[in-house]
């Protein structure tokens, strides 16, 4: 919202104290963030009052003039001018040989022939109108020669405050309240506001209100003989410098309300009026607004109805129909209040976001309506002295919103501000707030103004904000907490996740990557899986979320076989299963196909590794019988710990595979993460060496149409107390190496105790139908 | 004598000298101080001297030989250590690392500050109910944030959440007060992506409620976190906010580090940085974590990893962080 500071001067008494350049780094600090600040009107000078006495056509142009001006010096001055609007008698801005515009110096130069000494110049080329229709026409009164900035407000501050930081401060939607702020912050008085008194002798407006939900008040008034629709230069540059357009002085001074008092207000030409009622529209109707669109309603809109058409919608926009037009003469005055939340859904339904609608969504106080049109009957009747008042202040208002107390103890301001402030100090920072404060020996009782109670301003909390703010949040001085010992209870989720992570980065040279909760769909349908879980309402594509981590992250696989044969990612993260949130933690290894033997055994080694080094337990793998049918049947593997399911190891089919790379293995690991949080890590005992050496074995089994697991059986039963461990060393073709280390807790082995446990070995193997390399 | 052992010593190391085998060395090792050397002889003469010669040249003779002997072994340990193995010791290989997310990276960081305050770090679903999400943080129905076009709904009457600071309540319910905690995590907002917009990203929610927490609590631990995580001398202040489920409410801004509080593009020529939304907690959030407001008072604050992790390394697309690009993801080494 743009903020003047020559109409927040007009509202406080002595404004010339005020540094107003500089006030604004307070200003964001004590109440909203201020965004640029602009100083206006330092782009020309030496712009005076001249009259043009001489009037003739340029011999050689078809649109421009030869002008004699008076600028107040002694001769007249010769200035060859385009403008349309040139004519004798007529008073303009005239800039002098040696003045600036824009930056500009403005020198005497021939235009086709004659010279000219300076210009006549638009509001435009000065900066503060965006009229270029012609020369500037200033009053007949005003002296030539004299400055034009000593008649009106050119030179003036323009202060941007960031809307956001306004949302929960209905009152700061205008100048005044704005005002009321600086006054708080700066201790100085604000001054009020001169309204027309307007006596209730005359007929009521026929007003009705449907639904008090939605429109809590509607004040009108009709005013008539209205005669000059001119609006007066100085409310121009003001409307134009805050952002608005001048269009006629009815049209402008509603504006200029809304920008003084927050409150949107809106004129009606009083002809086309019969009587008014607020309420729905029918579902489906439509209706044009005053910007030529029409617009398809719903029964959640709000309308104004004047007899049985639509109006305007209320709180967004007016219609075509009851437009001032140039010849109206007689007015309606709507100043309204009405449910913030149903104005705002009915602008965001319609597209349609005006200045009226983004004031109304903020919760305006209702109580602002008859001050708004007794403020803009004291502006009008300044410019229309014969104006006639044809109607009572007619107010429909069937729930008064009055004054609530609230009561704050001095306990609990000291509690959260860290110190003890004076009372005097308590209770000038809330009165200068617009509060009434009666000082109790414990408490304060403070009455809340009706325009800080509609949303702002509900319990004690809320005052100690307002008191924290102005007294200075930055002179609090920051403390640390006391010192607290209590052990406190810990989560160790996070820190699991962490240690894994860095795992898998530090060991394994993998890939940390971060995915969406969703489904890829383009990437579903490539593969041609259909999912069925939970989705996200009212979105088209990506909107059902995953159950299968690693299948969610194989949109990010395609994508990374265009840059790499093959690579290694994980990802910690959320899927959705069974209508629950569940951690998952999936690893993914590629390479390419002929590859698939080495990445599937590598697979199976950092999941023992995971388990072995972070929880000190042993897993193991047992065939799956795969229902998911994106994954090879005959490859996958559950992974148990303690017998009980925590994982799935899997290899992506060939034809899904495929399309997302040609020639390539995809491997992908799924741990339960929730489960294997909940795991404790088994303690480490420390083991007896033994003092006599031990001796290690080597034997190669050659398997035919068996595997590993065949093997292991069978040396499982094999038992011997010589026997400290063995594990398979490596596979060749057929051929498994098994190592065996042995040993004796009470001697040094000998030559006859190898040569008894080889012969048993032996033995032992070929009787379970296995060959062994002897 | 002595001159004969001196002789014998200057005999040894010219052998020495010429030497170049092991097997040579051993030799000479065996005729000149082996059991038939002739030092040995002279030292197994020693018993038949004199007395006074033998305390003459008692001490000389058996020196003499350590030395000799020192000699040879010193030789000896000499061509062992002779390197023979040639490679091209200048190679110079590229590592190859793994790397851990950016995010990951700035959330470790900052957990282990406050970890250092005597902040526990939690974790809370993403899958969110609107109670949690909304309701128990005083957002009150009408609010714009409750809007469709804000948060993903699902058709469980589920949601995603839009905050970490569901943590708040979860964790009061759990633990009670006092209570100091922090919580990382992935939130989500129906937003149209861009450079600067992700419908998910990553924030941090931190919550401190005990008896006499005070505003000036919360400015300090503001200000020494983010001190801590840009390692400089950070100015903060705080100005007025607005977030339900605080009251009063406060954005903290940082002044900017690309401009040293200047004024620069980054900053919009302000000198700070938004970074922080936080405040006292509302009483009404505390009653729906079941804590009493009349005893307890506390403060919570937010903000959001990604964009600090933006901030940080200097990424200037938030598309990049959930591609999963690993030629972009690959700079993350692990720290």
């Amino acid at each position: 919202m743009l903020i003047s500071c020559n109409k927040l001067k007009s509202h406080i008494k002595n404004p010339e104290d005020i540094d107003w350049l500089n006030i604004w780094d307070t200003f964001t600090l004590r109440t909203a963030e201020v965004e640029n600040v602009e100083v206006k009107g330092n782009k020309f000078d030496n712009v005076v009052v001249a009259e043009i006495i001489e009037c003739e056509p340029h011999p050689d142009s078809d649109h421009m003039h030869v002008l004699k001006v008076d600028a107040g010096e002694t001769e007249p001055i010769v200035v060859v001018c385009g403008a349309p609007n040139v004519r004798v008698g007529l008073k303009t801005a005239y800039v002098r040989v040696g003045g600036h515009i824009d930056g500009e110096e403005i020198k005497a130069r021939p235009l086709r022939g004659i010279l000219s000494n300076g210009m006549c110049c638009s509001g435009r080329e000065l900066g503060i109108s965006d009229s270029h229709d012609g020369i500037m026409e200033l009053p007949d009164d005003w002296c030539v020669g004299k400055d034009i900035k000593e008649y009106l407000p050119i030179d003036d501050i323009i202060v941007e405050i960031d809307n956001k930081s306004l949302t929960n401060r209905p009152d700061l939607w205008g100048h005044y309240g704005i005002a009321r702020e600086i006054c708080a912050i700066t201790n100085h008085e604000l001054l009020p506001l001169d309204i027309l008194e307007i006596a209730s002798d005359l007929e009521d407006l026929d007003i009705v209100i449907k639904d008090n939900n939605l429109c809590y008040r509607y004040t009108g008034l009709k005013i008539e003989n209205i005669k000059n629709n001119k609006t007066p230069l100085d409310m121009q540059i003001f409307l134009y410098y805050v952002g608005m357009r001048s269009i006629s002085l009815l049209v402008d001074l509603t504006n200029y309300l809304m920008m003084e008092l927050g409150q949107p207000m809106h004129a009606f030409d009083a002809r086309v009026v019969k009587n008014i009622e607020v309420g729905l529209a029918n579902e489906g109707d439509t209706y044009t607004t005053l910007d030529g669109e029409t617009r398809k309603l719903t029964n959640e809109m709000l309308m104004i109805k004047n007899g049985d058409k639509y109006f305007g919608i209320a709180g967004v926009m007016g219609g075509l129909d009851s437009e001032i037009l140039p010849d109206t003469t007689s007015i309606f005055l709507e100043s309204a209040c009405f449910n913030a939340g149903s104005i705002r859904r009915c602008a965001a339904k319609l597209g349609l976001r005006t200045e009226a609608s983004a004031r109304y969504e903020k919760s305006l106080d209702p109580n602002m309506t008859d001050l708004a049109i007794k403020r803009l009957a004291y502006l009008l009747k300044e410019q229309n002295p014969d104006m006639v008042i044809a109607s009572n202040l007619t107010d429909v208002y069937p729930n008064v919103l009055k004054e609530e107390q609230i009561i704050l103890d001095k306990k609990t301001l000291s509690n959260y501000m860290g110190k003890t402030l004076e009372d005097e100090m308590v209770k000038k920072i809330l009165e200068k707030l617009g509060f009434k404060v009666q000082v109790e020996n414990n408490f304060y009782d403070v009455t809340v103004p009706t325009f800080r109670a509609t949303k702002d301003i509900k319990i004690k909390e809320d005052l100690i904000e307002e008191i924290a703010r102005i007294y200075g949040l930055e002179n609090f001085v920051p403390k640390p907490l006391k010192l607290d010992l209590t052990i406190t209870e810990h989560e160790t989720i996070y820190n699991q996740e962490y240690e894994v992570k860095h795992l898998l980065a530090s060991k394994y040279d993998m890939h940390e990557v971060h995915s969406y909760i969703w489904y890829d769909t383009e990437t579903l349908k490539e593969l041609n899986i259909e999912k069925k879980n939970v989705s996200i309402l009212g979105k088209e594509a990506n909107n059902i979320l995953r159950d299968d981590l690693s299948l969610s992250l194989m949109n990010i696989v395609k994508e990374n076989f265009k840059n790499y044969g093959k690579f290694q990612i994980f990802e910690i993260g959320t899927i959705i299963e069974n209508n629950k949130n569940k951690r998952v933690l999936s690893i993914i290894l590629t390479d390419n196909e002929k590859n698939l033997e080495s990445i599937y055994n590598e697979a199976k080694k950092i999941v023992k590794y995971i388990f072995k080094v972070l929880k000190n337990k042993e897993i193991t793998f047992t065939s799956n019988i795969n229902e998911l049918d994106y994954y090879d049947k005959t490859l996958g593997k559950i992974i148990n710990i303690e017998n009980n399911k925590i994982g799935t190891l899997n290899v992506l089919n060939k034809s899904c595979t495929n399309k997302l790379s040609k020639k390539k293995a995809i491997v992908t690991i799924d741990i339960d993460f929730d489960k294997y949080v909940k795991l404790n890590k088994d303690t480490i005992l420390s083991k007896e060496i033994s003092k006599y050496p031990e001796v290690e074995l080597d034997y190669t089994i050659i398997l035919e149409n068996k595997k590993y697991e065949d093997l292991e059986k069978v040396l499982k039963t094999f038992l011997n107390k010589l026997i400290k461990n063995y594990h398979l060393v490596e596979v060749y073709e057929n051929k498994y190496l098994i190592r065996y280390t042995l040993g004796s807790d009470f001697k040094t082995l000998e030559q006859k105790d190898l040569q008894s446990f080889q012969e048993q070995f032996i033995k032992h193997i070929k009787d379970n139908g296995l060959n062994i390399v002897e | 004598m002595e001159e004969k052992l001196r002789g014998l010593k200057e005999e040894l190391t010219k052998k020495l000298d010429e030497a170049t085998k092991e097997a040579d060395i051993l030799n000479i090792k065996s005729e000149y101080v082996g059991k038939k050397s002739e030092i040995a002889s002279i030292l197994s003469s020693l018993k038949d001297m004199s007395i006074e010669d033998k305390k003459k040249y008692g001490s000389l003779i058996n020196n003499t030989k350590k030395e000799m002997e020192n000699l040879i072994n010193q030789k000896l340990e000499e061509l062992e250590n002779k390197n023979n193995i040639s490679f091209d010791d200048t190679v110079d290989y590229e590592v190859e690392t793994g790397s851990l997310h950016p995010v990951t990276i700035i959330a470790h960081e900052i957990t282990d500050i406050l970890k250092k305050m005597g902040f526990t770090v939690v974790s809370g679903p993403e899958m969110e109910s609107e109670y949690y999400n909304f309701e128990a943080l005083n957002v009150p129905k009408d609010h714009p944030a409750r809007d469709m076009q804000d948060t993903y709904f699902l058709n469980n009457g589920m949601l995603l959440r839009t905050q970490t600071s569901d943590n708040q309540i979860h964790a009061m319910e759990n633990y009670s007060a006092p209570l100091r905690i922090c919580a990382p995590g992935r939130v989500f907002r129906n937003e149209d992506l861009d450079a600067n917009h992700e419908n998910t990203f990553h924030q941090i929610e931190g919550m401190v409620i005990d008896k006499g927490v005070t505003i000036e609590n919360l400015l300090y631990v503001m200000q020494n976190l983010l001190r801590e995580i840009f390692h400089e001398d950070v100015k903060v202040r705080l100005r007025p906010g607005f977030f339900p489920f605080t009251e009063p409410s406060y954005e903290m801004d940082m002044s900017c580090l690309i401009c040293g509080g200047k004024g620069c593009p980054t900053c919009k020529n302000s000198g700070w940085i938004e970074m922080v939304g936080s405040g006292m907690i509302h009483p009404n959030v505390l009653r729906a974590g079941g804590i009493d407001p009349e005893e307890y008072t506390g403060f919570a604050f937010g903000f959001g990893l990604t964009r600090l992790a933006m901030m940080k390394y200097k990424i200037n697309d938030i598309r990049v962080l959930n591609s999963g690009d690993i030629r972009y993801l690959s700079e993350f080494n692990i720290k």
